[in-house]
């Protein structure tokens, strides 16, 4: 089981007043979203775990571990990133190769490369695609693709920067599955999202981010509860509460419509 | 036969230069002029080019062999494009392909088409400011287009495309960019908006079925569905793989039917709450019962 202990962590962009400040973090579970609104911190805190960006101040430590002493080869093996815009992540000429690439940085065997490659394609449904050129993919098939080349590395942790954005319905489905999946195998999988529909079908741990702090940590059940912290924190709750609300005048805790069915069937 | 008070489509098929395969269909539709018409289906089942033949830019900009015929009221976009264009505005899927580029502010590229359609500098400034504050973008008037973020450039896409009070409305994806609150407050304004044709194509199907007058179902490039949003949603296959609205999986679940066809279930909150109030009228006094 992975864990991630953030200490006293701050980060500020050089050109904007915004500033990330994480005192204290640990994050457990093996399935967890980041909600928040835009310029809440949520990215910034996907680039701080990635590496991507240095903290001004404070630690990361994953499994006891400073990620900022880990070899590059050891990031890599540690934590995955799915960005927002699969095209940002996308650059080489075949979606077979795109999957390869990190692998060939890992120097495998070419055999083991090309199985691992044939399964995380297979995975996302893209083996029919795979002498395409990335670009010429849809978005849900670019964002898949991604998807797949963080599979083929199969990292401890994976990161999803917004997963459901430009899916359709049958993609949603199936990143949500895969997502699960990997939770299930004891990756950790960490998502951020500003879908609370979607989060609340899927997810038992989140945490809210607000001007660069974290401002709520528990279950969306919880959260949903607290109308005067998701209205501050600038978040939705999910339809089913808002038709609830509207029809019945019924400001209850929903996550979803089945949960609605259950907690009136009168047991 | 045309009839100017319609949106009709008769035995539409296109296929892309270059290619082999057919995109579209024989697609026959037709829906009310002055309506919403809410276009779903999964990629690639050919929403987006059925929005270019709408728009007109296919036959007149892209190439292809297209067939068939399309009649908005009593214009055709792939017949008289420019009479059409003067009555049209669209939203395209990439909103900063959109931009003139030739502007220095937002003010400026709202105005730039009203500037082409010779309407005089008073006017403008009017309008310009009108429509900017119906798409929450009057704090970014004096910037730079190109500073904006995706949402806030969506919406200017928009704020262009209506600002020259076109009689038929675009939109392809338009609200993909945009937070939740933003996608909230774009379709209650579209909700509003009076006078016009508008095409839509979305995933959001929630919000769809509640402003949407008729939807059309693509599925590999054929109309597998049309109607009003309940008929469409209440036929549903399950092989277009097409979500639902939560108003409607909630109705499945508790069994609340429509009042006027028990056969059929709610889509919209309206309909839900004209549900609960025939024969579900008790519910909410059951609802705190079981819970207290």
């Amino acid at each position: 089981m992975t864990t991630i202990q953030i200490n006293h962590l701050k980060y500020q962009y050089p050109t904007s007043d915004f500033k990330l400040s994480i005192d204290q973090l640990s994050i457990n579970e093996n399935l967890v979203a980041f909600a928040g609104q835009n310029g809440a911190g949520k990215s910034t805190l996907f680039k701080l775990l990635t590496g991507l960006v240095r903290p001004q101040a404070g630690e990361i430590i994953i499994n006891h571990q400073g990620l900022a002493i880990l070899s590059p080869e050891d990031r890599l093996k540690t934590i995955g990133i799915v960005f927002q815009d699969p095209s940002s992540q996308l650059f080489n000429a075949t979606v077979e190769k795109e999957v390869a690439w990190s692998l060939l940085q890992t120097g495998l065997d070419a055999s083991v490369i090309a199985d691992t490659v044939d399964k995380a394609l297979a995975t996302v449904g893209l083996t029919d695609l795979k002498d395409k050129n990335p670009f010429d993919l849809s978005l849900p098939e670019k964002k898949l693709l991604a998807i797949a080349t963080v599979l083929a590395i199969n990292p401890q942790i994976y990161l999803f920067d917004e997963p459901m954005i430009s899916l359709d319905w049958p993609s949603r489905q199936l990143v949500t599955r895969i997502m699960k999946q990997l939770a299930k195998e004891k990756h950790q999988v960490i998502a951020i999202t500003h879908d609370m529909d979607w989060l609340a079908a899927n997810f038992s741990k989140m945490y809210v981010l607000s001007d660069g702090q974290v401002k709520f940590e528990g279950t969306p059940e919880t959260f949903f509860g607290l109308p005067a912290l998701s209205a501050k924190t600038g978040l939705l709750t999910p339809r089913i509460m808002q038709i609830a609300k509207e029809v019945f005048g019924d400001s209850r805790v929903y996550l979803t419509p089945e949960d609605y069915m259950k907690k009136h069937s009168g047991n | 036969m045309a009839n100017n008070q319609q949106v009709s489509l008769t035995h539409l098929s296109f296929t892309y230069r270059h290619d082999h395969d057919a995109v579209l269909h024989d697609i026959t539709a037709s829906a009310p002029l002055n309506s919403i018409v809410g276009i779903i289906g999964n990629y690639n089942a050919g929403k987006t080019t059925l929005c270019r033949i709408l728009a007109g830019i296919i036959p007149n900009m892209m190439a292809g062999n297209l067939q068939g015929d399309v009649q908005i009221g009593a214009l055709s976009p792939t017949q008289n494009w420019s009479d059409f264009n003067q009555q049209t505005g669209f939203v395209l899927q990439d909103p900063s392909s959109q931009l003139s580029g030739l502007a220095d502010t937002v003010a400026d590229e709202i105005a730039f088409d009203l500037l082409n359609h010779g309407v005089d500098e008073a006017a403008i400034q009017q309008r310009v400011v009108d429509v900017a504050a119906q798409l929450q973008l009057t704090a970014q008037l004096g910037q730079s287009p190109v500073s904006l973020s995706g949402g806030q450039l969506q919406r200017l896409a928009i704020t262009t495309a209506i600002v020259t009070r076109p009689t038929i409305l675009l939109l392809d994806d338009p609200t993909s960019e945009m937070d939740p609150q933003g996608r909230e407050a774009f379709f209650t304004w579209l909700k509003t908006i009076k006078d016009a044709t508008i095409f839509i194509v979305s995933n959001e199907i929630d919000d769809l079925c509640e402003i949407a007058d008729r939807l059309w179902v693509l599925d590999n490039g054929e109309l597998v569905s049309q109607g009003t949003p309940a008929e469409v949603i209440n036929s549903l296959n399950s092989d277009w793989q097409i979500g639902t609205p939560k108003v409607y999986q909630l109705a499945r679940l508790m069994d609340w039917t429509m009042p006027d066809d028990n056969n059929q279930f709610p889509v919209t909150v309206d309909q839900l709450r004209r549900c609960a109030d025939d024969d579900h009228s008790n519910q909410s006094s059951q609802v705190s019962i079981s819970h207290q």
